[in-house]
């Protein structure tokens, strides 16, 4: 069963990319390798240099990879393993793909520009604005969720918490060999490596175990030191190191999935509303976006994209398999999760002790699962599983529930100290009225350490309650928000700027639409259903995301508002 | 080759004692260069001759004069910058943008740099001809930017340096990775001796360096002159606080226009800038006629004060 | 296209190990543009600010003197540009941060 499913994702993948990718690059973008990309046409050798295609998907993919389309399905499994993957097929292929692909070559018609300054175009310039108050609430958000990933994470397998460190200690060896030393690159990349291999047996071998809180406040003080010590000491080595994880990850997974052969053990289909967050009945829909994130569709990805890939882009024509491939492959590695935990994941709880059954999954799967196995603890066993029941099962089994872990933890890690950097800078930007005003306030919040502190801090007291079934959709709901703005924003670019057949309009307005009214009801049920229970348990954690939903939700009906009220109009100048 | 600068405020008389020091200089058997910069160019008046930036021979003597025209130096340092700039910027020309950059000769610190250039030339090129240089220049303010311009563009180029060190080690990392697979096409340099830039930093380094340390030589004289009134003791004493900020040897002070009645007053101003530079050699000069032909001709003995042996050569 | 029968082209084998050699340079490449992403990142910063002190001295901010700018002006294209390339991305930023930092 896992094969087949496995298969027949990828199957499905590369059949509609081939007709609904196709589609949209014709009929949609109208894309041609007549129009000169601004890689070449502004080619200036600092920004605007043209990558060629392979590199620059490893480059967009590594970027958009990460923690959450792995977590997000862990949780969806509550609704059965059918739900889920249908999201994550389909919501891939038809909305969030389209929005990856969509948000790249707009930003490519625009000169490199970002999603942000296209909606300031297209729509109205409050609109930008709105992104970066927008931005600064999904970051406190990610800290939060991915803290509490982490956490639960070090806690659930003990393993993890040793190996991540070790890697830690890794990169900064590997930092000091490349950076300092100069090291030959071919040689470092090798003691790099086996350095990770290194990391990984450890790992194994010597456990760590810390309560949940003693690892937030841990996570604090890293968050707040790796923001601040220069990108080669930690960050950069690091990434490189994770890069390598991730396809080797990527790779055993594909591999033993599809020679796994193993049926599935978990209900395909439990009820419509299961109990997913905030201990109530999520009704599938409208709350699936909130939970499967970045398997499916993420907000995060247009800023990605139209960051440093659309100004690296040779041709139009790699526009599809970069923006519209990478994100189905992004889709893939989601369905390696649902194919895992569907196959292995009822025997691993009931091993341990919980009283879960098909019959009771619904109600049972996210209780048991958050007692035995923790999200990606979950998948992390459910892989090693799968991993075992196949010819490479001679690798032995903890190391690959090492492999699998770290792969989430690294992950997770690397958002949140990068997120904390990015957070210093939107600081900076909202606070900018201030400035004028010539308060010291404005100094104050633009002090690197206090910019530093606040999201981390913030982020971290959320993470504290260690309610990850409240955390993790609302930093789904601020991504999904994020996502369907710069949806209908691409909507909005098609219809005004590249005035097509109303058929091919169609194709991104009505997703965007249909996106749009999903997310506004997830929130509207997840500030009124979900987090009520909430505030009764963790009443600070409950009424802070509280109050950042709605306010999102406030910025969400401007943005509609103003989206609404301009969209007849034509635009000012011709580009 | 020892040379003084004579300092002090405009009308002190600094171009009557630095055109007296020098002729007791050549009388006592020496190749002496005298040069203003000085725009009020008295030096001329002086010796009653045309000067110009061509060093000319004193009648028949050992004494041999020159004056620096400031403005004109100026004038040619900016076309030979606004030159470059216009070969950076090319196609500024094609839109008659190229005369926007003659804005530059309000630029802060051409006057200075000019001088600065034209003392460097004349040092380099004039010490193995003369055994003395004696400087005439300009108004104190503009004479301490001057003084002031070594030390203060070392810093600046001390600090451009570091940045370029990083810029090199950085894109030496970057190379060290990327190597020859990198899609970039120029090829920036790395090294050291590759880079342009920190090659003529270092040059730049280098030139500054030998002029500020000719100009803290125990060779060098910086003479101080001043009159027995309030506004000249001010003055003189922004002179003193510069020179010791930059660390520049002021050896000599001169008293000039000492008459029966200013006597007191003199005696005050004497205290007072003893004071702060107790070391100095003072002296004091009377009153003297400069309105006659070979006025620069003088009965007080100039170069003892100024530390220069008085002996006379064969 | 190659044949791949090896008739007046290129074998099979070759062909193939000259396929699997590109795209495990390929991958070489896309490992050393990762490798280096952040550091090119810091350079071109560091390359911006030097040209910009420079500039400052034509544009009245303190600066070195403008003769320093004038002789090595004409050797700082590169960084020319790059301060060009920034000043026109400087009020977009937002997405080439997030771009280079590695967020989900």
């Amino acid at each position: 069963m896992t094969t087949l499913i496995v298969v027949a994702g990828l199957a499905i993948y590369v059949l509609l990319y081939m007709t609904y990718g196709k589609k949209l690059e014709r009929d949609v973008i109208k894309a041609s390798d007549e129009n000169e990309t601004p890689a070449n046409r502004l080619f200036d050798g600092v920004d605007y240099v043209p990558a060629k295609p392979p590199v620059l998907f490893g480059h967009h993919f590594a970027s958009i990879a990460g923690a959450a389309p792995i977590v997000g399905p862990v949780v969806a499994m509550a609704w059965g393993w059918v739900p889920g993957l249908l999201w994550v097929w389909f919501g891939n292929i038809f909305i969030g793909a389209v929005h990856d692909y969509l948000s790249l070559m707009a930003s490519v018609r625009y000169d490199g520009r970002s999603v942000q300054f296209v909606a300031s175009d297209v729509i109205t310039k409050r609109t930008g604005k709105l992104f970066y108050w927008l931005v600064f609430f999904l970051l406190i958000l990610v800290i939060a969720a991915f803290a509490a990933v982490v956490g639960k994470t070090f806690v659930g397998d003990p393993k993890v918490p040793t190996a991540f460190f070790l890697m830690v200690l890794s990169a900064l060896i590997l930092g000091v060999l490349m950076y300092r030393v100069k090291m030959n690159f071919t040689p470092a990349t090798i003691i790099g490596i086996i350095m990770l291999g290194a990391s990984i047996y450890g790992g194994a071998l010597w456990p760590v175990e810390l309560g949940y809180s003693t690892w937030m406040i841990i996570l604090f003080f890293y968050i707040i030191i790796a923001a601040a010590i220069p990108v080669d000491v930690l960050l950069q080595p690091r990434d490189y190191l994770n890069s390598w994880l991730l396809y080797f990850g990527l790779a055993l997974g594909a591999v033993a999935a599809i020679f796994s052969f193993h049926g599935f053990t978990a209900p395909a289909f439990t009820s419509f509303a299961p109990i997913v967050t905030g201990g109530k009945p999520s009704p599938f829909w409208p709350v699936i976006p909130l939970v499967i994130a970045c398997g499916s569709l993420s907000g995060f990805h247009s800023l990605v994209g139209s960051g440093t890939t659309s100004k690296q882009l040779e041709k139009e024509s790699h526009g599809l398999p970069i923006g519209y491939g990478s994100m189905l492959t992004e889709g893939f590695l989601s369905t390696l999760v649902v194919a895992s935990v569907a196959g292995f994941g009822l025997q691993l709880m009931q091993d341990a002790g919980e009283s879960i059954t098909v019959a009771n999954w619904g109600s049972q799967y996210v209780k048991s699962m958050s007692a035995t196995y923790p999200n990606a603890v979950m998948f992390s066993h459910s892989y090693a599983q799968m991993v075992a029941t196949t010819w490479l099962g001679f690798i032995p089994i903890s190391v690959v529930q090492v492999i699998a872990g770290m792969w989430v933890a690294a992950f997770a890690m690397t958002t949140l100290d990068t997120t904390n950097r990015l957070a210093r800078y939107t600081i900076s930007e909202i606070a900018m009225p201030l400035k004028e005003k010539g308060s010291g306030s404005y100094d104050f919040l633009t002090n690197p350490w206090v910019a530093s502190m606040i999201p981390a801090a913030i982020g971290i007291y959320l993470a504290w309650s260690g309610n990850f079934a409240i955390l993790w959709p609302s930093f789904g709901s601020a991504n999904q928000l994020v996502a369907s703005i710069t949806l209908l924003t691409g909507a909005a670019w098609v219809s005004k700027r590249l005035k097509g057949k109303s058929t091919a309009v169609a194709i991104c307005t009505i997703p965007a639409y249909l996106l749009w009214i999903t997310v506004t009801a997830a929130i509207i049920w997840f500030s009124s259903v979900a987090l009520p229970g909430t505030i009764k348990a963790n009443p600070v954690t409950g009424v802070t995301v509280l109050v950042i939903e709605i306010a999102m939700l406030i910025l969400n009906f401007i943005f509609m508002y103003d989206f609404l009220k301009y969209r007849k109009q034509p635009l000012e100048q011709e580009k | 080759m020892k040379s003084v600068f004579f300092t002090g405020k405009g009308g002190v008389g600094k171009s009557s004692l630095s055109a007296a020091a020098a002729w007791q200089l050549a009388e006592q058997g020496n190749r002496v260069l005298t040069t203003s910069f000085d725009p009020a160019h008295n030096l001329g008046d002086i010796f009653d001759e045309q000067l110009s930036h061509r060093i000319t021979r004193y009648k028949k003597t050992s004494l041999y004069l020159q004056e620096i025209d400031l403005e004109k130096s100026a004038q040619e340092y900016l076309k030979s910058s606004v030159g470059i700039l216009e070969e950076v910027y090319s196609y500024t020309r094609a839109f008659n943008m190229d005369k926007y950059f003659r804005i530059l000769r309000y630029s802060p610190g051409v006057e200075e740099y000019a001088a600065l250039v034209a003392m460097e030339h004349l040092f380099r090129r004039e010490s193995e001809n003369f055994d003395y240089i004696v400087i005439d220049t300009p108004p104190t303010g503009l004479t301490l930017r001057i003084l002031a311009l070594p030390k203060v563009t070392l810093a600046w180029l001390d600090r451009l340096i570091q940045i370029r060190l990083q810029i090199l080690d950085k894109r030496y990392t970057i190379h060290n990775i990327t190597g020859k697979h990198d899609g970039k096409e120029t090829k920036l340099p790395y090294t050291e001796d590759e880079d342009t830039v920190m090659r003529k930093l270092r040059e730049m380094v280098t030139r500054y360096e030998t002029v500020q340390s000719f100009l803290q030589s125990p060779d060098n004289n910086i003479a101080l002159v001043c009159n027995p009134d309030v506004l000249s003791l001010k003055e003189s004493q922004r002179l003193v606080t510069g020179t010791k900020e930059l660390e520049l040897p002021l050896r000599t002070l001169f008293v000039n226009k000492v008459t029966s009645e200013n006597a007191d007053a003199a005696d005050r101003v004497e205290k007072e800038l003893l004071d702060e530079i107790p070391e100095v050699a003072l002296k004091r000069v009377p009153m003297f006629r400069q309105d006659t032909p070979e006025c620069y001709i003088m009965d007080t003995d100039l170069t003892g004060p100024l530390g220069f042996t008085t002996e006379k050569k064969a | 296209m190659t044949n791949i029968h090896g008739k007046g082209g290129k074998g099979f084998f070759r062909v193939f190990l000259e396929k699997a050699l590109s795209f495990f340079s390929i991958i070489g490449s896309s490992h050393r543009e990762k490798a280096a992403e952040l550091t090119r990142f810091e350079a071109k910063e560091l390359e911006n600010l030097f040209v910009l002190l420079l500039m400052g001295s034509f544009t009245g901010i303190p600066a070195p003197p403008s003769f320093i700018a004038a002789e090595l002006l004409p050797h700082l294209e590169h960084e020319i540009k790059v301060l060009n390339a920034r000043a026109h991305a400087a009020s977009d930023s937002m997405a080439e941060i997030i771009g280079l930092l590695d967020i989900d």
